[in-house]
């Protein structure tokens, strides 16, 4: 795939060697439970494959896609819509810092010195997309600048993929009206790497569930964890009338399962932790 | 000839006794008046000229000098005419006035004796300091009344008075009022009956009723969070008779006792604009401060919703009155203290635009502005909160279903029976308890402690957190009747505590 050099690009870091297949991960700022452990996950699987993940150092999705990636022991380049030198949001910086120190780089086509704004950002995401052989899109509501990534992949001819969520959900919107109109759907990084071409040994029974879910045996003893979605936070009241148990005693139960890494707490309720040893509170 | 005649002062809930001496001596006549008295106290003198030519008396026509005692006290308001008026003429008629009693009104012109501020606060005191008499303005009667011990002349205007003192047409004191226990059961205006859902914010309000702990309610725009806070004095128990007179006493300085039922014993409830300065929230004022919302709040209930909007500045001023259940404030009149030990609820929406969190609308914020937002509540006030629960929009079905939810009666009598064994155990609720007596009264099986442990390092809890949970855990307990802490209670009370990271 011809790769059209992006001129005058600065940067913090190596750009790693030797150069894998790059994908880019964008979503949402403010992403689910449910999104934020899909690009974790995903980013996860693909740098243990050797993909060089690719995203904006954003809060939420791009966040947890980097940090997917460094937990994967892969690298990571943080495409930056401010100077290299200025990191944004300013509590990224140690997130940053690890970035560089695992080999990866934090690269920007804006001056030194750049501050954040509003103009800049759609141009990192072209940058994002021309430096990507594949666009994911986790979760984008409607108008989302990850949306932009997506269109600028498709100008630039690269795969764009997408990975559905709930349908109740308005995150969701961005990422299965692409998905109707022709991208990728992605379950799990076996997905990306095909769309990449990238011929592996594939692949175990396609239904096997995803890693983790083992736990998910466990979980279903308790009554309250089949009321809970991963994506959609629940209440303890409406909990509560639905197994018909006093919210005193539900709240004290959905303690115990948040103890135990099973459920966590996320804005104005209760949802299923999708990894053990869930909050990160 | 010198007469002189008691009276009191207030400074908070404290009084200071006035001397008012009067001296009529023969030559020019003038009428003289020492003592540190301020603008309002000089302003006494053409008062008590009118109101005495008024009442069908001459005004002697003496060298009349009052000095007002102890002079390095400086006096303020209209409490003195009555007592200066009373001692000139006892004065000009070498009169002596009845031992051990005190005198406190305004005059009018035309002789009336007015209301004054206080006069339950200053009737008791006078009372703690060995009075048996007191003459107040008529209209006040009633409030000194509940006093015990004390005999209460309501004066009606200042012939009356003299002529009471005279001998020639005693006045009678006013019947000791006893608290008509009656209306004890009055119901208040707010009940859980009308409340639709809120399954976990009702409960979260039964612990805080039982156990004295404050509560923070979020949820978006119109889920009910006024509707809920309005609800807590009705699952309070009754005022007892000193909680009543305190909170009667603090109305009493503001002058906002009604005549009609000086003593309710139903708590108090006040809701403060989130625009509210700091002194009046706190107290404050020129001179000697007077009482803010958190002291009218005393035994009742402090509500404060859009906790967000409030000044940052008078929030935190909140902290040391929660603590200690009074606060004392300093003024150029000197310092006063007054009681302020009040539930607190209060109310915020999760982000500025109210939404975060809505399964069905979705939230118009940016990240920073959420952050912003959150930052702006959390922190010490925060910290001082023992119960913090989600309250959500309840669903439109369910609104226009009849509400199922329990009464505030039953509940009520829940939290009285709870309210009981904390006094029977510790002589206090348990919000109040310190930790070494948390300790001591409150003490934990070795397995809810070990899920109160494990918590406190997976999320990272301060002392102050682990103790508060600990709190509200020993208060389920009491809710359940249980003598000792079991692993449930300490569950459900880690369920009242949101997130910092939750939005």
């Amino acid at each position: 795939m011809p790769r059209p050099e992006v001129a005058g690009l600065r940067s913090r870091g190596r750009w790693p060697q030797p150069a894998g297949p790059r994908v880019a991960l964008v979503g949402s700022r403010r992403p689910s439970p449910y999104g934020e452990a899909v690009a974790e996950q995903l980013a996860c699987d693909l740098a243990t494959a050797g993909v060089i993940v690719i995203s904006g150092l954003a809060l939420g999705i791009d966040a947890a896609a980097h940090r997917g990636a460094l937990n994967g022991g892969g690298t990571t380049v943080a495409v930056m819509g401010t100077g290299v030198d200025l990191v944004y949001p300013a509590a990224h910086s140690r997130l940053a810092e690890d970035i560089i120190a695992s080999g990866g780089a934090l690269v920007s086509q804006f001056a030194d010195g750049t501050q954040p704004r509003r103009g800049n950002f759609p141009a990192r995401n072209w940058t994002m997309a021309a430096l990507a052989d594949a666009v994911v899109v986790v979760e984008a509501a409607e108008g989302s600048g990850a949306l932009i990534t997506a269109q600028a992949a498709l100008d630039l001819d690269r795969e764009v993929l997408a990975v559905p969520g709930s349908i109740f959900s308005p995150l969701s919107v961005g990422a299965h009206g692409l998905i109707r109109d022709g991208a990728g759907l992605v379950q799990n990084a076996r997905d990306v790497l095909a769309a990449l071409g990238e011929r592996l040994e594939v692949l175990d029974d396609p239904l096997r569930p995803p890693p983790g879910a083992g736990f998910e045996l466990a979980r279903a003893r308790d009554g309250l964890l089949v009321h809970l979605s991963e994506a959609l936070a629940v209440d303890a009241a409406e909990l509560a009338r639905k197994v018909r148990l006093p919210v005193a005693e539900v709240v004290g139960r959905l303690t115990s399962l948040e103890l135990e890494g099973a459920v966590r707490r996320h804005a104005g309720g209760y949802v299923r932790a999708l990894r053990r040893g869930g909050g990160r509170a | 000839m010198l007469a002189t005649v008691d009276s009191c002062l207030l400074a908070g809930m404290e009084g200071r006794l006035v001397e008012v001496q009067a001296d009529a001596a023969n030559g020019e006549p003038r009428f003289l008046l020492v003592g540190l008295a301020s603008a309002s106290v000089k302003e006494a003198r053409d008062r008590v000229r009118s109101a005495i030519r008024n009442s069908g008396m001459p005004f002697p026509q003496r060298r009349l000098t009052v000095n007002l005692a102890p002079p390095e006290m400086r006096k303020e308001g209209s409490a003195l005419d009555l007592p200066i008026a009373v001692a000139v003429l006892l004065a000009h008629q070498g009169l002596k006035p009845p031992p051990r009693s005190a005198f406190l009104g305004e005059l009018a012109l035309d002789g009336t004796v007015r209301h004054v501020d206080g006069v339950l606060v200053a009737a008791r005191w006078l009372h703690r300091r060995g009075y048996e008499r007191v003459f107040v303005p008529h209209a006040d009667a009633a409030e000194a009344s509940f006093v015990d011990g004390i005999d209460v002349i309501p004066c009606a205007d200042l012939s009356s008075v003299m002529r009471h003192l005279a001998g020639v047409e005693p006045i009678p004191s006013v019947v000791a009022h006893s608290p008509d226990e009656a209306q004890v059961a009055r119901t208040t205006e707010h009940d859980l009956a009308e409340v639709h859902g809120q399954e976990e914010a009702r409960r979260a309000l039964e612990i805080a009723a039982a156990g004295g702990h404050h509560v923070l309610m979020s949820g978006p725009p119109g889920a009910g969070k006024t509707m809920l806070a309005r609800c807590l004095p009705g699952i309070l128990p009754p005022l007892e008779l000193g909680e009543a007179l305190e909170v009667a006493q603090v109305r009493s300085l503001l002058g906002e006792l009604p005549a009609g039922r000086p003593v309710d014993w139903v708590r108090p409830f006040r809701a403060p604009h989130h625009g509210v300065s700091m002194a009046g929230l706190i107290g404050g004022g020129s001179g000697l401060a007077s009482p803010g919302e958190i002291s009218r709040a005393h035994h009742g209930v402090l509500f404060l919703d859009e906790l967000a909007e409030f000044q940052s500045t008078v929030l935190q001023a909140l902290r040391q009155p929660m603590e200690a259940g009074r606060v004392t404030i300093t003024r150029s009149g000197g310092s006063v203290a007054y009681p302020a030990r009040f539930t607190l609820v209060a109310a915020t929406n999760p982000c500025p635009c109210g939404w975060a969190g809505d399964p069905r609308r979705a939230c118009r914020c940016t990240p920073a502005a959420i952050d912003a937002y959150q930052r702006k509540l959390s922190g010490p006030l925060l910290d001082r909160i023992d119960l913090k629960v989600n309250v959500r929009r309840v669903p439109p079905a369910l609104l226009a279903s009849e509400p199922v939810g329990e009464a505030s009666e039953p509940v009520r009598a829940r939290v009285i029976a709870a309210r009981r064994r904390q006094q029977g155990r510790q002589g206090c609720l348990n919000a109040m308890l310190k930790p070494a007596r948390l300790r001591a009264q409150a003490s934990l099986e070795p397995g809810p402690r070990r899920t109160l442990e494990r918590w406190a390092e997976q999320q990272g809890l301060s002392a102050r957190g682990f103790h508060r949970a600990w709190r509200v855990a020993r208060t389920a307990a009491d809710l359940d009747g249980s003598d000792s802490i079991d692993d449930r209670h300490v569950l459900e009370a880690l369920g009242y505590r949101l997130h910092d990271a939750a939005a």
